[in-house]
């Protein structure tokens, strides 16, 4: 078996150790300002209809322009965002109804929602180094000023499905920007076992437990389709994997895997050529094992997801794959219908 | 070690315990694994979501900051899907 793909077999467990200790940790924090469950999301209004689009930070969105594509269409349906999608959906004039944030980093995901506190490019090079958002590594403080800007301005329009892991930073932010917050935990583990994690949150708090899939892109679809209730999901920007060209040292996990492996870093990469686009991208294995927990989830669920993203590495049993404009189009038709019906 | 085998001389080499050895290296690939995790946990084989259980009145597990209400409260059973 190949290198990457022995590895992604080993981050179910290697995720619980990541994130179990500090998501407990930040979960007793965060206690104090927990007000509403996610489950009051869904009472709430949000775009008409059984549709919705969930918003990744994957480089389809950019190469594929699907923010401004979504926003031109005039989509009527819910909008729900990963919180490293926030700044390009604003910045493109997207406002999404909500945004999921899971990660408890004590640091980082604060600058998904504009901090106001960084007046000095910081040591950790994470967003510079990264493909994920170009604006954040052409222009660092800028691209932060601006956001702060942005998420200020529209803050008060948006909801947050925030995990009870999420860091106090965020949560910090989110209220400083009067964005609503709806809270849920994560689900760490098999809560049919007494001394579960997962059922001890639950005891704490009362909040339902989600099944995260392992990145926020994904849990922003759980809480799409298994709190609101929306049944023919778009993904956008969801590509779980790299685009061609992208060079290794840009990736996500780059460090750690030439810590892990050293010289035999590159033999971790996974390229994949995508059924359509007949594009090869490639994934690490973290990307790889969110892939496979995606399908599996998917196939399993009560709802129909459309791949809209035009690239990527997500295909197969239980994803539809559409051009994002036929998928709007079809909701569209559907919203038509639903009004001369009703 | 069986009384009979012990030898009556001392090595020169010093022999290191390789149970312990083993575990480090297990620990160190434990730590470098879990930087390559995700931010979120997935549990194979369990439902979407949980939304906690229903118990008998008398024996209701009751959160324990005694705010359920005031956080919305959890239901009595699984999602829809996985």
């Amino acid at each position: 078996m190949e290198l990457g793909r022995k590895i992604a077999q080993a981050l179910e467990a290697a995720t619980f150790e990541r994130v179990a200790g500090v998501g407990l940790a930040n979960a007793e924090v965060n206690r104090p300002r927990i007000a509403r469950s996610v489950l009051e999301l869904a009472e709430t209004p949000l775009g008409t209809g059984d549709t919705a689009i969930v918003v990744g930070a994957g480089p389809s969105l950019r190469r594929r322009r699907s923010l401004e594509r979504l926003r031109a269409s005039g989509f009527a349906g819910t909008i729900v965002a990963a919180d490293g999608a926030l700044g390009a959906c604003l910045r493109a004039g997207v406002v999404p109804h909500v945004v999921v944030s899971v990660d408890p980093h004590p640091e980082r995901i604060v600058r998904w929602f504009g901090n106001p506190a960084l007046t000095a490019a910081p040591a950790d090079d994470y967003f510079r180094r990264q493909e994920m958002d170009p604006a954040h590594r052409e222009d660092e403080l800028g691209a932060n000023r601006a956001l702060v800007e942005l998420v200020d301005a529209y803050g008060p329009k948006i909801k947050v499905a925030a995990a009870t892991s999420a860091a106090p930073a965020v949560v910090e932010r989110c209220e400083q920007a009067r964005m609503e917050l709806y809270w849920w935990n994560p689900m760490y583990d098999d809560y049919d076992r007494p001394e579960s994690l997962s059922r001890r949150l639950w005891k704490m708090n009362g909040l339902p437990c989600l099944n995260g899939g392992g990145n926020v892109g994904t849990a922003a679809w759980v809480v799409t389709h298994a709190v609101l209730g929306r049944k023919r999901i778009g993904l956008v920007g969801i590509d779980l994997g790299y685009a061609p060209g992208t060079p290794y040292e840009q990736t996500q996990y780059y460090p750690e895997l030439v810590e892990l492996l050293g010289d035999r870093y590159r033999e971790a990469f996974i390229h994949t050529e995508n059924p359509v686009t007949r594009e090869v991208w490639f994934s690490d294995p973290a990307y790889h094992w969110f892939r496979d927990v995606f399908l599996q989830m998917a196939r399993e669920a009560d709802c129909e997801t459309f791949n809209c993203t035009e690239g990527g590495l997500l295909s197969g049993p239980g994803i539809t794959t559409v051009p994002l404009d036929a998928f709007l189009e079809s909701a569209a038709a559907a919203g038509r219908k639903e009004r001369t019906n009703g | 070690m069986p009384e009979f085998l012990k030898g009556n001389y001392k090595l020169a080499a010093s022999i290191e315990d390789k149970a312990d050895a083993a575990d480090s290296t297990d620990e160190f690939e434990k730590k470098a694994l879990s930087r390559l995790g995700g931010s979120i946990c997935f549990v194979s084989k369990k439902g979407l979501m949980w939304q906690g259980e229903a118990e008998p009145q008398a024996s209701r597990a009751t959160p324990e900051n005694g705010d359920k209400d005031k956080a919305g409260g959890a239901g009595t059973k699984d999602s829809p899907g996985a």
